[in-house]
Protein backbone atom coordinates (compact mmCIF):
# COMPACT_ATOMS: atom_id res chain seq x y z
CA UNK A 1 0.00 0.00 0.00
CA UNK A 2 2.61 2.40 -0.33
CA UNK A 3 1.99 3.46 -3.65
CA UNK A 4 1.98 7.51 -4.09
CA UNK A 5 -1.75 8.19 -5.42
CA UNK A 6 -1.82 11.90 -6.63
CA UNK A 7 -5.23 12.13 -7.56
CA UNK A 8 -8.42 10.86 -5.45
CA UNK A 9 -10.80 8.13 -6.01
CA UNK A 10 -14.15 8.76 -5.30
CA UNK A 11 -15.66 5.35 -5.12
CA UNK A 12 -16.83 3.74 -2.55
CA UNK A 13 -19.84 5.93 -1.56
CA UNK A 14 -23.04 7.30 -3.49
CA UNK A 15 -22.84 7.89 -7.26
CA UNK A 16 -22.25 11.35 -7.61
CA UNK A 17 -23.87 13.45 -10.45
CA UNK A 18 -21.70 15.37 -12.25
CA UNK A 19 -22.92 18.54 -14.45
CA UNK A 20 -23.77 16.10 -17.40
CA UNK A 21 -26.33 14.20 -15.82
CA UNK A 22 -28.25 17.01 -13.90
CA UNK A 23 -31.09 17.03 -16.68
CA UNK A 24 -34.34 16.06 -15.54
CA UNK A 25 -33.95 12.48 -16.83
CA UNK A 26 -30.88 11.71 -15.16
CA UNK A 27 -30.47 8.94 -12.44
CA UNK A 28 -30.17 11.17 -9.88
CA UNK A 29 -33.79 12.67 -10.79
CA UNK A 30 -35.09 9.31 -11.48
CA UNK A 31 -34.17 7.84 -8.14
CA UNK A 32 -35.29 10.76 -5.76
CA UNK A 33 -38.26 10.95 -7.93
CA UNK A 34 -39.12 7.60 -7.37
CA UNK A 35 -38.13 7.16 -4.22
CA UNK A 36 -40.37 10.28 -3.01
CA UNK A 37 -43.28 9.24 -5.03
CA UNK A 38 -43.26 5.66 -3.55
CA UNK A 39 -42.98 6.74 -0.12
CA UNK A 40 -45.86 9.47 -0.81
CA UNK A 41 -48.22 6.79 -2.57
CA UNK A 42 -47.92 4.16 0.22
CA UNK A 43 -48.12 6.95 3.02
CA UNK A 44 -50.78 8.47 1.48
CA UNK A 45 -52.94 5.48 0.05
CA UNK A 46 -52.23 2.58 2.19
CA UNK A 47 -51.37 4.35 5.52
CA UNK A 48 -51.51 1.18 7.72
CA UNK A 49 -48.88 0.25 7.83
CA UNK A 50 -47.09 2.67 5.77
CA UNK A 51 -47.81 6.00 7.39
CA UNK A 52 -47.28 4.37 10.81
CA UNK A 53 -43.98 3.03 9.58
CA UNK A 54 -42.80 6.73 8.58
CA UNK A 55 -43.67 8.12 11.62
CA UNK A 56 -41.98 5.34 13.60
CA UNK A 57 -38.23 5.95 11.56
CA UNK A 58 -37.97 10.01 12.32
CA UNK A 59 -35.72 9.21 15.75
CA UNK A 60 -33.56 6.79 13.92
CA UNK A 61 -33.09 9.46 11.62
CA UNK A 62 -31.95 11.74 14.21
CA UNK A 63 -29.72 9.08 15.94
CA UNK A 64 -28.24 8.20 12.18
CA UNK A 65 -27.32 11.40 11.74
CA UNK A 66 -25.98 11.53 15.16
CA UNK A 67 -23.58 8.66 15.01
CA UNK A 68 -22.43 9.57 11.27
CA UNK A 69 -21.58 13.02 12.61
CA UNK A 70 -19.90 12.75 16.01
CA UNK A 71 -17.84 9.57 13.81
CA UNK A 72 -17.11 11.82 10.75
CA UNK A 73 -15.24 13.86 13.35
CA UNK A 74 -13.66 11.74 14.86
CA UNK A 75 -12.73 10.24 11.61
CA UNK A 76 -11.23 14.10 10.67
CA UNK A 77 -8.88 14.22 13.51
CA UNK A 78 -7.77 11.02 13.40
CA UNK A 79 -7.28 11.31 9.65
CA UNK A 80 -5.57 14.56 9.73
CA UNK A 81 -2.83 13.25 12.00
CA UNK A 82 -2.60 10.27 10.05
CA UNK A 83 -2.18 11.70 6.82
CA UNK A 84 0.50 13.83 7.93
CA UNK A 85 2.37 10.88 10.08
CA UNK A 86 2.05 8.94 6.54
CA UNK A 87 4.07 11.73 5.07
CA UNK A 88 6.30 12.37 8.17
CA UNK A 89 10.22 11.93 8.02
CA UNK A 90 10.25 10.83 11.16
CA UNK A 91 10.26 6.91 10.75
CA UNK A 92 8.64 6.17 13.62
CA UNK A 93 5.64 8.42 13.92
CA UNK A 94 5.58 7.19 9.81
CA UNK A 95 5.17 3.45 10.55
CA UNK A 96 2.56 3.88 13.71
CA UNK A 97 0.76 5.77 11.24
CA UNK A 98 0.98 3.29 8.36
CA UNK A 99 0.52 0.10 10.80
CA UNK A 100 -2.73 1.78 11.76
CA UNK A 101 -4.47 2.05 8.42
CA UNK A 102 -3.04 -1.54 7.47
CA UNK A 103 -4.44 -2.82 10.84
CA UNK A 104 -8.06 -1.12 10.24
CA UNK A 105 -8.33 -1.75 6.66
CA UNK A 106 -7.57 -5.52 6.63
CA UNK A 107 -10.57 -6.10 9.92
CA UNK A 108 -13.96 -5.37 8.40
CA UNK A 109 -16.03 -2.80 10.56
CA UNK A 110 -18.68 -5.21 11.62
CA UNK A 111 -15.76 -7.30 12.91
CA UNK A 112 -14.54 -3.86 14.75
CA UNK A 113 -17.58 -3.00 16.22
CA UNK A 114 -18.24 -6.40 17.59
CA UNK A 115 -14.51 -6.02 18.42
CA UNK A 116 -15.10 -2.40 20.65
CA UNK A 117 -18.39 -3.27 22.44
CA UNK A 118 -18.62 -7.11 23.01
CA UNK A 119 -14.64 -7.78 23.18
CA UNK A 120 -12.84 -4.67 24.40
CA UNK A 121 -16.72 -4.67 26.64
CA UNK A 122 -16.08 -7.69 28.52
CA UNK A 123 -12.46 -6.58 29.19
CA UNK A 124 -13.76 -3.01 30.64
CA UNK A 125 -16.24 -4.72 32.49
CA UNK A 126 -13.46 -6.40 34.95
CA UNK A 127 -12.20 -3.26 35.47
CA UNK A 128 -12.34 -1.71 39.28
CA UNK A 129 -13.73 1.15 40.12
CA UNK A 130 -10.80 3.22 40.95
CA UNK A 131 -11.18 6.56 38.60
CA UNK A 132 -13.81 8.03 36.32
CA UNK A 133 -12.16 6.98 33.27
CA UNK A 134 -12.47 3.29 34.50
CA UNK A 135 -16.16 3.60 35.44
CA UNK A 136 -16.70 5.37 32.16
CA UNK A 137 -15.56 2.53 30.04
CA UNK A 138 -17.44 -0.24 32.36
CA UNK A 139 -20.62 1.56 30.91
CA UNK A 140 -19.54 3.06 28.09
CA UNK A 141 -23.17 3.74 26.15
CA UNK A 142 -23.40 1.82 22.78
CA UNK A 143 -23.66 5.20 20.82
CA UNK A 144 -20.10 6.22 22.30
CA UNK A 145 -18.48 2.53 21.39
CA UNK A 146 -20.52 2.71 17.96
CA UNK A 147 -18.83 6.42 17.22
CA UNK A 148 -15.41 5.08 18.33
CA UNK A 149 -15.04 2.01 16.57
CA UNK A 150 -16.65 3.94 13.28
CA UNK A 151 -14.18 6.91 14.02
CA UNK A 152 -11.55 4.66 14.22
CA UNK A 153 -12.39 2.79 11.16
CA UNK A 154 -13.12 5.52 8.89
CA UNK A 155 -10.17 7.57 10.76
CA UNK A 156 -7.83 5.25 8.34
CA UNK A 157 -9.12 6.19 5.33
CA UNK A 158 -9.49 9.48 5.87
CA UNK A 159 -5.78 9.77 6.08
CA UNK A 160 -5.28 8.72 2.71
CA UNK A 161 -7.63 11.02 1.61
CA UNK A 162 -5.83 13.60 3.52
CA UNK A 163 -2.29 12.23 2.46
CA UNK A 164 -3.07 12.31 -1.32
CA UNK A 165 -4.61 15.73 -0.60
CA UNK A 166 -1.50 17.23 0.66
CA UNK A 167 0.82 15.13 -1.90
CA UNK A 168 -1.15 16.55 -4.58
CA UNK A 169 0.23 20.14 -3.87
CA UNK A 170 3.33 20.77 -5.46
CA UNK A 171 6.40 20.89 -4.53
CA UNK A 172 7.40 24.46 -5.07
CA UNK A 173 4.62 25.85 -2.71
CA UNK A 174 6.49 24.03 0.00
CA UNK A 175 9.66 25.26 -1.52
CA UNK A 176 8.23 28.80 -1.59
CA UNK A 177 7.13 28.77 1.90
CA UNK A 178 10.42 27.47 3.19
CA UNK A 179 12.50 30.03 1.63
CA UNK A 180 10.56 32.54 3.48
CA UNK A 181 11.54 31.32 6.42
CA UNK A 182 8.08 29.00 7.84
CA UNK A 183 9.02 25.70 9.72
CA UNK A 184 7.80 22.58 8.06
CA UNK A 185 4.68 23.01 10.84
CA UNK A 186 3.67 26.38 9.65
CA UNK A 187 4.08 25.59 6.05
CA UNK A 188 1.59 23.01 5.94
CA UNK A 189 -1.05 24.64 8.27
CA UNK A 190 -0.63 27.83 6.33
CA UNK A 191 0.25 27.09 2.85
CA UNK A 192 -0.24 23.16 1.78
CA UNK A 193 -3.85 22.60 4.12
CA UNK A 194 -5.59 25.83 2.95
CA UNK A 195 -5.06 24.69 -0.47
CA UNK A 196 -5.57 20.68 0.16
CA UNK A 197 -8.94 20.72 1.73
CA UNK A 198 -10.22 22.09 -2.01
CA UNK A 199 -8.94 18.69 -3.35
CA UNK A 200 -9.82 16.69 0.27
CA UNK A 201 -13.19 17.99 0.46
CA UNK A 202 -15.14 16.13 -2.65
CA UNK A 203 -13.68 12.55 -1.06
CA UNK A 204 -14.46 13.51 2.84
CA UNK A 205 -18.17 14.26 1.26
CA UNK A 206 -18.15 11.21 0.11
CA UNK A 207 -16.99 9.23 3.16
CA UNK A 208 -19.48 11.13 4.67
CA UNK A 209 -22.05 9.31 2.40
CA UNK A 210 -20.55 6.53 2.71
CA UNK A 211 -20.24 6.20 6.70
CA UNK A 212 -23.64 7.40 7.01
CA UNK A 213 -24.73 4.12 5.11
CA UNK A 214 -22.21 1.80 7.12
CA UNK A 215 -23.78 3.59 10.17
CA UNK A 216 -26.61 0.94 9.54
CA UNK A 217 -24.13 -1.84 11.30
CA UNK A 218 -24.69 0.32 15.01
CA UNK A 219 -27.91 -1.04 15.04
CA UNK A 220 -26.56 -4.34 16.08
CA UNK A 221 -25.22 -2.70 18.98
CA UNK A 222 -28.94 -1.44 20.25
CA UNK A 223 -28.29 1.84 18.92
CA UNK A 224 -31.67 2.91 17.71
CA UNK A 225 -30.67 4.42 14.23
CA UNK A 226 -33.15 4.09 11.39
CA UNK A 227 -32.59 0.56 10.36
CA UNK A 228 -33.28 -0.76 14.49
CA UNK A 229 -36.20 1.49 14.58
CA UNK A 230 -36.90 -0.58 11.83
CA UNK A 231 -36.55 -3.28 13.21
CA UNK A 232 -38.21 -2.89 16.55
CA UNK A 233 -41.27 -2.09 14.85
CA UNK A 234 -41.20 -5.35 12.41
CA UNK A 235 -40.75 -7.15 15.53
CA UNK A 236 -44.05 -6.27 17.09
CA UNK A 237 -45.90 -6.07 13.68
CA UNK A 238 -44.46 -8.70 11.37
CA UNK A 239 -44.82 -6.28 8.52
CA UNK A 240 -41.06 -7.19 7.59
CA UNK A 241 -41.78 -6.33 3.71
CA UNK A 242 -43.38 -3.37 4.39
CA UNK A 243 -40.83 -1.78 6.99
CA UNK A 244 -37.86 -2.63 5.25
CA UNK A 245 -38.88 -1.15 2.26
CA UNK A 246 -39.41 2.24 3.88
CA UNK A 247 -36.09 2.13 5.78
CA UNK A 248 -34.30 1.35 2.32
CA UNK A 249 -36.32 4.59 0.64
CA UNK A 250 -35.61 6.44 3.69
CA UNK A 251 -32.24 5.60 3.25
CA UNK A 252 -32.00 6.13 -0.30
CA UNK A 253 -33.73 9.76 -0.33
CA UNK A 254 -31.14 10.89 2.49
CA UNK A 255 -28.61 9.83 0.54
CA UNK A 256 -29.14 11.11 -2.93
CA UNK A 257 -29.61 14.26 -1.25
CA UNK A 258 -26.53 14.28 0.34
CA UNK A 259 -24.47 13.46 -2.90
CA UNK A 260 -26.30 16.52 -4.77
CA UNK A 261 -24.76 18.47 -1.62
CA UNK A 262 -21.39 16.91 -2.43
CA UNK A 263 -21.16 17.57 -5.96
CA UNK A 264 -22.47 21.24 -5.98
CA UNK A 265 -19.72 21.81 -2.75
CA UNK A 266 -17.13 20.45 -5.80
CA UNK A 267 -18.11 22.84 -8.33
CA UNK A 268 -18.24 25.72 -6.00
CA UNK A 269 -14.75 24.68 -5.32
CA UNK A 270 -13.23 26.09 -7.93
CA UNK A 271 -13.83 29.75 -7.53
CA UNK A 272 -10.24 30.33 -8.32
CA UNK A 273 -8.99 27.41 -10.64
CA UNK A 274 -6.35 24.97 -10.15
CA UNK A 275 -2.72 25.83 -11.27
CA UNK B 1 33.33 46.88 -4.20
CA UNK B 2 37.00 44.90 -2.89
CA UNK B 3 36.79 45.94 0.40
CA UNK B 4 32.72 44.96 1.33
CA UNK B 5 32.61 42.07 3.62
CA UNK B 6 31.95 38.72 2.12
CA UNK B 7 28.35 37.61 2.85
CA UNK B 8 28.13 34.39 1.24
CA UNK B 9 30.67 32.52 1.03
CA UNK B 10 31.02 28.76 -0.23
CA UNK B 11 33.94 26.72 0.19
CA UNK B 12 34.44 23.59 -1.38
CA UNK B 13 31.25 22.03 -1.84
CA UNK B 14 29.75 19.09 -3.45
CA UNK B 15 26.68 17.61 -3.62
CA UNK B 16 26.28 13.91 -4.84
CA UNK B 17 23.38 11.91 -7.02
CA UNK B 18 24.12 8.42 -7.08
CA UNK B 19 27.33 8.60 -8.88
CA UNK B 20 26.81 12.14 -10.27
CA UNK B 21 28.69 15.07 -9.01
CA UNK B 22 25.84 17.89 -9.23
CA UNK B 23 28.38 20.35 -7.23
CA UNK B 24 32.14 19.23 -7.50
CA UNK B 25 34.83 20.97 -5.37
CA UNK B 26 32.56 24.31 -5.67
CA UNK B 27 33.94 27.64 -3.80
CA UNK B 28 32.59 31.01 -4.19
CA UNK B 29 32.80 34.13 -2.30
CA UNK B 30 29.90 36.98 -2.55
CA UNK B 31 30.18 40.44 -1.46
CA UNK B 32 27.73 42.51 -0.17
CA UNK B 33 26.28 44.29 -2.51
CA UNK B 34 27.70 42.51 -5.26
CA UNK B 35 25.47 40.88 -8.33
CA UNK B 36 26.49 37.74 -9.27
CA UNK B 37 25.31 35.90 -12.25
CA UNK B 38 25.16 32.10 -13.08
CA UNK B 39 25.11 30.40 -15.89
CA UNK B 40 25.97 27.63 -17.80
CA UNK B 41 24.64 24.70 -19.71
CA UNK B 42 21.37 22.83 -18.39
CA UNK B 43 23.02 20.13 -16.04
CA UNK B 44 25.80 21.95 -15.06
CA UNK B 45 24.63 22.56 -11.51
CA UNK B 46 23.77 26.07 -11.18
CA UNK B 47 20.69 25.71 -10.15
CA UNK B 48 21.73 23.67 -7.25
CA UNK B 49 24.67 25.61 -6.04
CA UNK B 50 21.85 28.72 -6.05
CA UNK B 51 18.86 26.30 -3.98
CA UNK B 52 21.72 25.17 -1.51
CA UNK B 53 23.03 28.41 -0.40
CA UNK B 54 19.55 28.47 1.37
CA UNK B 55 19.32 24.69 1.75
CA UNK B 56 16.10 23.98 -0.22
CA UNK B 57 19.57 21.75 -1.69
CA UNK B 58 21.57 19.80 1.17
CA UNK B 59 25.44 19.51 0.17
CA UNK B 60 27.64 16.44 1.32
CA UNK B 61 31.05 17.90 1.84
CA UNK B 62 32.00 21.75 2.20
CA UNK B 63 30.29 24.56 3.69
CA UNK B 64 27.95 27.18 2.75
CA UNK B 65 27.98 30.47 5.07
CA UNK B 66 25.23 33.39 4.57
CA UNK B 67 26.30 36.31 6.80
CA UNK B 68 28.53 34.51 8.93
CA UNK B 69 26.05 31.63 9.85
CA UNK B 70 26.78 28.14 8.21
CA UNK B 71 23.58 26.82 7.12
CA UNK B 72 24.54 23.01 7.14
CA UNK B 73 24.61 23.36 11.02
CA UNK B 74 21.87 21.95 12.42
CA UNK B 75 22.77 24.64 15.95
CA UNK B 76 22.47 27.44 13.27
CA UNK B 77 18.05 28.35 12.63
CA UNK B 78 17.88 27.95 9.15
CA UNK B 79 14.31 29.67 8.96
CA UNK B 80 16.20 32.69 10.48
CA UNK B 81 18.82 32.59 7.93
CA UNK B 82 16.72 31.81 5.21
CA UNK B 83 14.56 35.15 6.24
CA UNK B 84 17.86 36.90 5.09
CA UNK B 85 17.49 35.34 1.70
CA UNK B 86 14.86 36.00 -0.61
CA UNK B 87 14.23 33.39 -3.07
CA UNK B 88 12.28 33.53 -6.99
CA UNK B 89 11.77 30.56 -8.70
CA UNK B 90 11.83 29.72 -12.54
CA UNK B 91 7.55 28.67 -11.90
CA UNK B 92 6.89 31.77 -9.42
CA UNK B 93 5.32 29.33 -6.67
CA UNK B 94 2.66 32.26 -5.80
CA UNK B 95 -0.06 30.91 -3.27
CA UNK B 96 -2.91 30.36 -5.35
CA UNK B 97 -5.20 30.70 -1.96
CA UNK B 98 -4.14 34.24 -1.80
CA UNK B 99 -4.23 37.71 -3.26
CA UNK B 100 -1.12 39.44 -4.59
CA UNK B 101 -1.17 41.35 -1.14
CA UNK B 102 -1.79 38.52 1.15
CA UNK B 103 0.72 36.66 -0.48
CA UNK B 104 3.69 39.38 -0.03
CA UNK B 105 2.00 40.47 4.14
CA UNK B 106 1.59 36.22 5.04
CA UNK B 107 5.34 36.31 5.83
CA UNK B 108 6.14 39.99 7.64
CA UNK B 109 2.91 39.02 9.86
CA UNK B 110 3.19 35.48 10.94
CA UNK B 111 7.23 35.36 10.89
CA UNK B 112 8.22 38.89 12.29
CA UNK B 113 4.41 40.08 13.57
CA UNK B 114 4.69 43.03 11.19
CA UNK B 115 0.72 44.58 12.28
CA UNK B 116 -1.21 43.82 9.35
CA UNK B 117 -1.64 47.66 8.61
CA UNK B 118 2.26 48.09 8.36
CA UNK B 119 2.58 45.15 6.45
CA UNK B 120 -0.56 46.17 4.26
CA UNK B 121 1.35 49.70 3.83
CA UNK B 122 5.12 48.14 2.77
CA UNK B 123 3.29 45.35 0.33
CA UNK B 124 1.77 48.13 -1.37
CA UNK B 125 4.84 50.08 -1.92
CA UNK B 126 6.75 46.91 -3.22
CA UNK B 127 3.49 46.34 -5.35
CA UNK B 128 4.28 49.77 -6.27
CA UNK B 129 7.66 49.54 -7.50
CA UNK B 130 7.09 45.91 -9.60
CA UNK B 131 4.49 47.96 -11.30
CA UNK B 132 1.43 46.09 -10.09
CA UNK B 133 -0.48 48.19 -7.62
CA UNK B 134 -3.88 48.01 -9.19
CA UNK B 135 -3.48 43.75 -9.03
CA UNK B 136 -3.41 44.00 -5.25
CA UNK B 137 -6.44 42.21 -4.43
CA UNK B 138 -6.41 39.80 -7.37
CA UNK B 139 -5.71 35.88 -7.65
CA UNK B 140 -2.53 34.88 -8.94
CA UNK B 141 -4.50 32.91 -11.45
CA UNK B 142 -5.84 35.79 -12.88
CA UNK B 143 -2.29 36.99 -13.75
CA UNK B 144 -0.10 37.00 -16.58
CA UNK B 145 3.40 35.14 -16.62
CA UNK B 146 4.93 38.51 -15.63
CA UNK B 147 3.09 39.99 -13.67
CA UNK B 148 3.06 36.89 -11.38
CA UNK B 149 7.06 36.79 -11.42
CA UNK B 150 6.77 40.48 -10.35
CA UNK B 151 4.02 39.79 -7.07
CA UNK B 152 6.72 36.60 -6.32
CA UNK B 153 9.89 39.41 -6.69
CA UNK B 154 7.93 41.62 -4.39
CA UNK B 155 6.76 39.08 -1.70
CA UNK B 156 10.84 37.81 -1.98
CA UNK B 157 11.31 41.33 -0.44
CA UNK B 158 8.67 41.72 2.04
CA UNK B 159 10.69 40.13 4.30
CA UNK B 160 13.49 42.80 3.50
CA UNK B 161 15.92 40.49 2.78
CA UNK B 162 19.43 41.12 2.38
CA UNK B 163 20.22 38.88 -0.03
CA UNK B 164 18.38 37.85 -3.22
CA UNK B 165 18.63 34.45 -5.22
CA UNK B 166 16.75 34.54 -8.91
CA UNK B 167 16.80 30.59 -9.74
CA UNK B 168 15.98 31.51 -13.46
CA UNK B 169 13.71 34.04 -13.60
CA UNK B 170 12.37 34.23 -17.20
CA UNK B 171 12.89 30.61 -18.45
CA UNK B 172 9.00 30.34 -17.47
CA UNK B 173 7.81 33.21 -19.60
CA UNK B 174 6.70 34.43 -22.80
CA UNK B 175 9.17 36.12 -24.69
CA UNK B 176 7.13 39.46 -24.45
CA UNK B 177 6.83 39.53 -20.80
CA UNK B 178 10.76 38.84 -20.52
CA UNK B 179 11.53 42.15 -20.46
CA UNK B 180 9.16 43.52 -17.71
CA UNK B 181 11.09 41.08 -15.30
CA UNK B 182 14.58 42.08 -16.44
CA UNK B 183 13.57 45.86 -15.19
CA UNK B 184 12.35 45.19 -12.01
CA UNK B 185 15.66 43.33 -11.65
CA UNK B 186 17.89 45.91 -12.64
CA UNK B 187 16.42 48.76 -10.68
CA UNK B 188 16.61 46.23 -7.35
CA UNK B 189 20.30 45.81 -8.84
CA UNK B 190 20.85 49.78 -8.95
CA UNK B 191 19.38 49.94 -5.42
CA UNK B 192 22.48 48.26 -4.18
CA UNK B 193 20.67 44.85 -3.22
CA UNK B 194 23.34 41.55 -3.21
CA UNK B 195 21.78 39.31 -5.86
CA UNK B 196 22.63 36.05 -6.99
CA UNK B 197 21.04 35.19 -10.44
CA UNK B 198 21.22 32.20 -12.28
CA UNK B 199 20.05 33.05 -15.80
CA UNK B 200 20.35 32.32 -19.21
CA UNK B 201 19.75 36.11 -19.84
CA UNK B 202 23.09 37.57 -21.36
CA UNK B 203 22.04 40.55 -21.78
CA UNK B 204 21.53 41.03 -18.27
CA UNK B 205 24.48 39.90 -17.43
CA UNK B 206 26.38 42.05 -19.56
CA UNK B 207 24.43 45.28 -17.70
CA UNK B 208 24.29 44.26 -13.84
CA UNK B 209 26.82 41.74 -13.29
CA UNK B 210 29.50 42.65 -11.73
CA UNK B 211 30.75 39.00 -11.78
CA UNK B 212 29.67 36.51 -14.28
CA UNK B 213 30.55 32.76 -13.17
CA UNK B 214 30.55 30.05 -15.60
CA UNK B 215 29.98 26.72 -14.30
CA UNK B 216 29.82 23.33 -16.36
CA UNK B 217 29.72 19.75 -14.78
CA UNK B 218 29.09 20.90 -11.27
CA UNK B 219 32.10 22.91 -11.33
CA UNK B 220 33.00 26.71 -11.90
CA UNK B 221 35.00 26.58 -14.79
CA UNK B 222 35.51 30.15 -14.78
CA UNK B 223 34.36 33.63 -13.39
CA UNK B 224 35.49 37.35 -14.24
CA UNK B 225 33.59 40.70 -14.92
CA UNK B 226 31.24 40.80 -17.60
CA UNK B 227 34.11 42.45 -20.25
CA UNK B 228 36.34 39.47 -19.31
CA UNK B 229 33.89 37.13 -19.56
CA UNK B 230 32.11 38.00 -23.11
CA UNK B 231 35.46 39.51 -24.71
CA UNK B 232 38.08 37.46 -23.56
CA UNK B 233 37.26 34.47 -22.11
CA UNK B 234 39.93 32.16 -21.78
CA UNK B 235 38.51 28.60 -21.19
CA UNK B 236 38.26 26.15 -24.21
CA UNK B 237 34.54 25.08 -22.30
CA UNK B 238 33.58 28.72 -21.48
CA UNK B 239 34.31 29.63 -25.30
CA UNK B 240 32.51 26.83 -26.23
CA UNK B 241 29.15 27.80 -24.71
CA UNK B 242 29.33 31.18 -25.15
CA UNK B 243 29.49 30.69 -29.52
CA UNK B 244 26.67 28.20 -29.03
CA UNK B 245 24.17 30.60 -27.28
CA UNK B 246 25.38 34.21 -28.39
Amino acid sequence: MAEKKTTIDVGDGAAIPTKHDIGLFSAWWIALIGALGIITYLSVFKPDPYWRILKFLPDGVLVTFQVTILSIILALILGLFTGLGRISKNRAVNLIASTYVEVVRGIPLLVQLFYIYFALGQVFANLPDSNFVFVFLKNMPPLVAAVIAMGFCYGAYMGEVFRAGIQSIDKGQTEAARSLGFNRRQTMFYVILPQAWRTILPPVGNEFIALLKDSSLVSILAVSDILRRGREFASVTFNYFETYTMVALVYLVITLLLSKAVSSMEERLNYYGRR
Amino acid sequence: MDDARIIISIRGVFKFFRTLRALNNVSLDIRAGEKVVIIGPSGSGKSTLLRAINRLETTDRGEIIVDGKNVNDPRNNINAIRMELGMVFQNFNLFPHKTALQNLIMAPMKLKKIPRDQAKQNAMALLKKVGIEEKADVYPVQLSGGQQQRVAIARALAMNPKIMLFDEPTSALDPEMIGEVLDVMVTLAREGMTMVVVTHEMGFAREVADRVVFMDQGEVVEMGTPRHFFERPEHPRTKKFLSQIL
